[in-house]
């Protein structure tokens, strides 16, 4: 088996970062929020966050920011959600949450709750179980959870698990690893995982390993990196990780590395990306691959970070 | 700095141009971005009859091919194209919406039909230029949304309906856009909002989905907004989903996506089944719809060996089963018959699985995890079965020697799942 190639990987994040001319990265400029998280976050599980000037990143993050208090994927675009908690996660990573002003982010998500305890997206009302661990995340990372209804808000999470344990979009909507991962995150953070039948939702995770060791996304698909990320974290949530092949797994991410010119792929010799570059790492720090910076399951966050974050909130109090 | 300026200049050419053929065809269908080398191919499929790119320009493009209201564009001119089309929308929505802030504070005066009629040039400009550039960038929310936001201030129908046509359209070549999707919802919510009756609409959405499915399959993102239509469908027309699925989903049985809708159209019948209908003997046509897709999903199982998406569905309808036919009284005491038919439900449910467990010499894949997913199921039988309902199943099993069936089946790297789900079954009995 071979190894993690954790410079190459350094070197690839910081390539993508300077690259803008052709086609294909000039389309995904909208999320470009999303990508600095990923490739951020992964650079500091490789310890090489200090490569990057803070600065520079923290204020294109703040420029992101809307006047409703949300942050867009990018300047000069509409805010959404999903780039609020990416610019949240960015300002943790770098120990500069104290530049928000943290009363506008916490309305601005406040403002994204139903009145069945969901959370929309954006002003537009599009509703997503992802939306609501996203809300709970960021508000908790800013110490302000009791803005929302936690109660309602996990009440609708719970209304999205399906018969075979796992969790959909809204309810009714087909189990997804990815959503999976968002409900048990929003069930840990709100100490709600009482609401899951662990082995019922373990069974149905475990099944996601496929021969070659990779983890699919949902029956019937091929395995993807990513899922290494999003399976795994949830199965560490609920105490069910032993039920699946570790080795396998971690061979199988090193599978889809370029050990050439860096980068992971979603599939041994497919194109490499950032998204996957980084749920590859993260998906190793989870395995307790050596060398790798522990990250937190729920919080999605090096456990370093969190801890600095949690620490912040006793001395506070 | 000329080079500059020459990119942008002939950028902002392509965009007109682009522009110009969206206008003159408004019924195009398929998008396509093609490589140059298949332009010269197109040329010659086309013979000598004119292709509609150079009815509309007056010469043969090499960036565009539009014809039967199909567009391809070239792959080498998409980057231009599209840094053109970004930048005139992202101008165009900024002046729109100082525009928006301007008109509010100007109550009246001399101006105000000079200032109004500007407002709308502006504003059909956002909608040209975010069709442009959504065609080109599917996901890019902001165009979208600039879209939304004109839109929830008009009234006219037309204006709505032409929203799902673009929608449909860049779907037609990104069938996973999570936000043309999002846009359809946007809609048909306004729709309903504003009293419109929307039956057909989902009906045509319905079909939508299916021929989007069928291009890429286990759309994810496709399926979930079928399913996300089934909460606003009358009781017929789910009922009518059931039945119009069923073939489909017989086609494309590696498809779980299908199979999961069909199980979101059967919970939702069984969820709109109040106790008075329960008593009025509906009950019995909906035992009978659950009794028919059993026998369905047997049937294909043992046609198709192996396949997991059928073998999930039919854990879907044991546990329904046992929810809704065996542990509720109220069914157990109207329909006597139903809940008789435990004893035979189970000797059925044995059957298949000894049936499907046996692995013939040869060694064949699909044979082997047919055996794995039989297997499965016999676990799942075993954790949903109720408690009354345990000695009778405990019977079976040993007669059987089932157990020793779980082991011979169990693939490697889930002996420690299957084990605790053993033992915690044992435990809690
Ligand atoms: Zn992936």
């Amino acid at each position: 088996m071979g190894e993690l190639a954790a410079e190459k990987h350094v070197k690839y994040i910081l390539s993508v970062e300077k690259r803008k001319d052709d086609f294909q990265s000039v389309v995904m400029e909208h999320l470009r929020m999303n990508g600095a998280y990923w490739g951020l976050t992964a650079l500091d599980i490789l310890g090489k966050l200090n490569t990057v000037d803070a600065d520079e990143v923290v204020s294109w993050v703040m420029s992101c920011q809307h006047q409703s208090g949300g942050f867009a994927g990018n300047v000069g675009h509409d805010p959404h959600i999903l780039y609020t908690l990416s610019a949240v996660q960015v300002l943790a990573l770098f120990d500069k949450l104290d530049v928000l002003d943290v009363d506008k982010v916490t309305d601005y998500v406040v403002g994204l709750q139903n009145e069945d305890g969901s959370f929309s997206g954006d002003i537009w009302g599009e509703v997503d179980s992802r939306f609501s661990y996203i809300a709970i995340l960021c508000l908790s990372l800013l110490h302000q959870l009791d803005k929302i209804n936690v109660e309602k808000a996990v009440n609708f999470v719970v209304s999205c698990k399906n018969m075979d344990g796992g969790f959909g979009c809204i309810p009714g909507g087909e189990s997804h690893s990815g959503q999976i991962f968002c409900c048990v995150g929003a069930l840990a953070l709100t100490g709600s995982l009482h609401h899951i039948d662990k082995d019922l939702l373990g069974w149905w995770l475990c099944e996601r390993q496929v021969k070659s060791g990779g983890l699919n996304g949902r029956p019937e698909k091929l395995p993807d990196v990513c899922y290494s990320w999003w399976v795994l974290s949830s199965l560490i949530m609920i105490d069910r990780v032993h039920w699946i092949n570790k080795e396998k797994l971690v061979k199988f991410i090193l599978d889809c590395q370029d050990t050439e010119n860096g980068g992971i792929s979603d599939r041994p010799d497919d194109a490499v990306d950032v998204y996957h570059t980084y749920f590859g790492i993260a998906g190793l720090s989870l395995l307790e691959y050596p060398a790798l910076k522990a990250i937190d399951p729920a919080y999605a966050l090096p456990v370093d970070v969190v801890n600095r974050i949690r620490l912040r909130k006793k001395l506070a109090v | 700095m000329a080079e500059d300026a020459e990119f942008e200049a002939k950028a902002g050419d392509l965009l007109c141009q682009f522009e110009r053929i969206l206008e003159s065809d408004l019924l195009i269908d398929e998008i396509g971005f093609i490589h140059p080398s298949q332009f010269s191919k197109l040329k010659e499929e086309a013979g000598s009859s004119k292709s509609a790119t150079s009815e509309i320009m007056g010469y043969d493009s090499s960036d565009f091919w539009l014809q039967d209201h199909k567009l391809g564009i070239s792959t080498e001119i998409l980057h231009p194209l599209y840094i053109a089309a970004r930048n005139t929308f992202m101008a165009a929505t900024r002046k729109y919406r100082s525009f928006c802030n301007q008109d509010a504070q100007t109550v009246a005066g001399d101006h105000l039909s000079e200032l109004s009629n500007s407002f709308n040039i502006v504003e059909s400009e956002v909608m040209k230029h975010s069709r442009a550039l959504l065609l080109l960038s599917c996901d890019f929310g902001t165009a979208w949304n600039s879209r939304k936001f004109i839109l929830s201030k008009k009234q006219h129908l037309s204006m709505y309906l032409d929203e799902l046509l673009l929608s449909k359209l860049v779907l037609s070549y990104f069938p996973k856009s999570e936000q043309a999707w999002c846009h359809r919802r946007w809609v048909i919510k306004l729709l309903v909002q504003k009293g419109y009756t929307v039956e057909e609409i989902l009906k045509k959405e319905s079909e939508l989905v299916e021929r989007i499915a069928e291009m890429y399959k286990m759309n994810y993102r496709a399926w979930n907004h079928r399913c996300w239509l089934v909460s606003y469908m009358p009781r017929e027309q789910v009922l009518n989903e059931v039945k119009k699925t069923r073939k489909w989903a017989a086609l494309h049985v590696a498809d779980n996506c299908c199979f999961h809708y069909r199980r979101r159209l059967i919970l939702k019948i069984l969820e709109d089944t109040t106790c008075t209908e329960i008593s009025s003997g509906l009950t019995v046509d909906i035992y009978q719809m659950w009794k028919e897709e059993l026998d369905w999903d047997e049937m294909l199982i043992k046609r198709y060996v192996g396949r997991e998406a059928l073998w999930i569905h039919r854990r879907f309808l044991l546990a329904c089963w046992m929810i809704h036919f065996v542990s509720d009284p109220n069914t157990c005491e109207q329909e006597g018959e139903i809940s008789n038919n435990f004893h035979f439900f189970l000797e059925n449910e044995l059957n298949l699985v000894n049936s499907c467990s046996f692995i013939p010499n040869d060694d064949f894949e699909d044979f082997q995890a047919q055996a794995t997913y039989s297997g499965a199921y016999l676990l799942w039988l075993i954790k949903n079965c109720p408690k009354p309902n345990m000695i009778q199943l405990e019977e079976k099993l040993k007669a059987c020697n089932l157990k020793t069936l779980l082991y011979k089946v169990c693939p490697e790297g889930r002996y420690s799942l299957w084990k605790s789900l053993m033992d915690s079954i044992e435990n809690s009995h």
